[in-house]
């Protein structure tokens, strides 16, 4: 049984242009386990999709979907207060802005000792030393020198780095079951990043915990995932493990943001023109009906007037009317 | 920090300066003789005069003169009244814990009920309960208070006589004056009548409390609701949520301290209106305070009184607004993020 499992999820914001289609008919399958990624350009819709499973959907939001389970329990029906309970232990969430996660009126370390899992054994009076113990390992273990010190400022005085290491000490402290991370390192430098890819690595292996990873970045993606989602403009184009994805993409987009990677082994390659898909990603008001890759898609037909529906086979889902199609012997990259 | 309070401390003193200025010059222009203006003299003496005029530097120049003045309101000597012959300072001391009673009962009743009205109208989910709270808070922002402090007393005071209209305690209780706050002052005398004097003073100070306390209470209320509104959509109480946190541990740990700042600045902008609306308020309802002090010596032209009791009441604002901007810096640790790198 999957761990999270999501139908034809679509949100609708109410804007001052109207009420746009944000997120449209989106499906997700988690498996208990599994690191899934996320990929996608920015403002394609995969924080609105982080939010809603999160349960912290904004004030002008309409969210409609089939069904949304929840290791086998229906995520609708759950009232706000079993909701949050299952929000403080079993998802948690790094957030894409962690300055402004982190209350700027009290100090750091209050609010991760507030985060931090009790300890039942321990009398009352013994839980905030308790507490504070575990803050630090977990400071620790993100990556931070001194604890004390960081404790004492307010997120304001810590850099873009540091607040970033907090959230995820925050988040991995209760142990979840699902943690889903919004570009969980995009302000630290890199030999940090790479700490803390091995630490949500480390935790997925040896507490199964099931890992969100949301990222721009295909080959960090590709080499932590075990399966990729790629989303653009507000819809799932493609699903299934990386390997096969990267190996065989059906989706057109797919295909396209593998093939236009950049070539580092050209040495010309700072110097030659690159390669990029024609025109840019449209924005929430504009937004084409059908295929959102419609207008800029090289095999687009007329039938892509018309949603493609996300067609699962083989483990792999795909939303193409003309998916690529691979013969088996010659391996070569022709549409049917 | 310490740079920061020196230069609060520096405003204060070159605001009050200027006011002290403001004062001098304008006893010159009142229509008595300016040894009478200055002391409150009717009659003086020739030894009388002559001391005035080497206490005031009558004789020296502009800014001895003004020096000396200094010298002798800020030493206390603020003359006597012209019509009660008293020293001007003892009537001070006497009027002045009134007027802070007054307005201590007010701000409490206008932050008590005001900060909880304005989460609840930020939180509420229902429009109706947001509009009727705003519509009411707009009314009561704008009832002219000399209106609705007369309506009341004649509704609760005469029509319905549940509540005294007048003066801070019947005349029937003898208290000994203590710290001057009459609430305090009847709990601890020691008479046998003093649990009921203290209810009697507590019936006097509700019509005026009330009628002082729905502008700050407006105001708190409708600085309480945006603030809030304006929080609540923040990312850091998002991330709260998504910790688990229930919605009353966010409003009261996270959403209401960094919600309440605001409002403290909003009270310091408010001291000025909330001054001229207490000396209203006092008048109405004969409350033995500095404002109907200081009413009364203008109708009586007695010019010892209107000086000192401008300074008094003018050098209290500037005082309390540096206050609480001190104290507004001292309890945010926001503001003090914009302290950086400013001096």
């Amino acid at each position: 049984m999957p761990l999270l499992d999501i139908r034809n999820l679509s949100i609708e914001l109410d804007t001052p242009h109207g009420r746009v289609k944000a997120l449209e008919k989106v499906s997700l399958t988690l498996n208990p386990g599994e690191v899934h990624g996320l990929l996608g350009e920015s403002g394609s819709g995969r924080s609105l999709l982080a939010r809603a499973i999160m349960g912290i959907p904004g004030h002008n939001w309409t969210i409609t979907v089939d069904r949304m389970m929840w290791d086998g329990k229906n995520l609708l029906e759950l009232d706000s207060k079993e909701r949050r309970a299952l929000m403080g232990s079993d998802i948690a969430m790094i957030f894409q802005d962690p300055s402004g996660s982190l209350d700027p009126a009290r100090s750091v370390g209050s609010q991760i000792i507030e985060a931090m899992p009790r300890n039942a054994e321990l009398k009352f009076w013994q839980q905030k030393k308790y507490k504070r113990q575990i803050a630090e390992q977990w400071l620790h273990k993100v990556g931070i020198k001194n604890p004390d010190d960081l404790m004492e400022a307010y997120p304001w005085e810590i850099s873009e780095g540091e607040c970033q290491k907090v959230m995820i000490a925050i988040a991995l402290a209760n142990k979840p079951r699902l943690l889903i991370a919004d570009e969980p390192t995009t302000s630290m430098e890199l030999s940090t990043q790479a700490q803390i890819f091995r630490l949500l690595a480390k935790l997925n292996q040896v507490h199964g915990v099931s890992i969100l990873l949301i990222s721009h970045e295909i080959e960090t993606l590709t080499h932590w995932c075990d399966r990729l989602t790629v989303f653009y403009s507000g819809q799932v184009m493609e699903s299934g493990v990386t390997s096969e994805l990267i190996n065989s993409p059906r989706h057109p987009y797919t295909r396209i943001l593998l093939e236009y990677l950049p070539n580092e082994a050209n040495p010309h390659a700072h110097k030659a023109f690159m390669p990029s898909l024609q025109g840019s990603a449209p924005a929430l008001q504009h937004l084409p009906i059908g295929c959102r890759l419609g207008p800029r898609c090289p095999s687009a037909r007329k039938q892509c007037v018309a949603q493609p529906l996300l067609i699962h086979e083989k483990d792999r889902y795909c939303a193409c009317h003309f998916p690529i199609r691979y013969d088996e012997n010659k391996h070569d990259h022709t549409a049917s | 920090m310490a740079k920061y309070l020196l230069r609060r401390l520096n405003l204060f003193l070159a605001t009050s300066a200027v006011l002290m200025l403001v004062l001098f010059l304008a006893t010159r222009m009142f229509p008595v003789d300016l040894g009478v203006a200055l002391t409150g003299v009717e009659q003086p003496t020739q030894e009388q005069q002559q001391q005035t005029i080497k206490a005031y530097a009558l004789d020296g120049s502009g800014f001895s003169q003004y020096v000396a003045f200094l010298q002798q309101r800020l030493g206390g000597n603020m003359g006597i009244s012209m019509t009660s012959q008293q020293s001007v300072a003892g009537e001070l001391v006497d009027v002045l814990p009134a007027s802070f009673e007054l307005i201590i009962v007010t701000s409490l009743m206008a932050l008590a009920l005001g900060i909880p009205i304005g989460v609840l109208a930020a939180l509420s989910n229902s429009k109706a309960t947001q509009n009727v709270i705003m519509a009411l808070t707009l009314t009561g922002y704008s009832i002219p208070v000399f209106w609705l402090g007369l309506s009341l007393s004649l509704w609760f005071g005469v029509k319905l006589g549940w509540l005294p209209i007048s003066g801070q305690l019947n005349l029937l209780y003898e208290i000994p004056r203590v710290t001057g706050f009459v609430l305090i002052d009847t709990l601890i005398a020691d008479t046998p009548y003093s649990m009921s004097a203290f209810k009697d003073a507590v019936l006097h100070i509700i019509l005026p409390a009330t009628t002082l306390a729905v502008f700050p209470f407006t105001v708190v209320v409708r600085i309480t609701r945006a603030a809030m509104a304006n929080v609540m959509t923040q990312t850091y109480v998002r991330a709260a949520e998504a910790r688990g946190l229930s919605t009353a541990m966010i409003v009261l740990r996270h959403a209401l301290p960094n919600a309440l700042i605001p409002v403290l600045k909003s009270m310091g902008l408010m001291l000025g209106a909330f001054t001229s609306y207490a000396i209203v308020v006092e008048v109405i309802f004969s409350w033995p305070g500095v404002g109907a002090w200081l009413v009364q010596g203008i109708y009586q032209r007695d010019y010892t009184v209107i000086q000192s009791g401008i300074m008094v009441v003018a050098l209290l604002i500037i005082f309390m607004s540096i206050l609480i901007d001190v104290l507004h810096t001292a309890t945010n640790p926001l503001s003090r993020k914009e302290l950086y790198a400013t001096n």
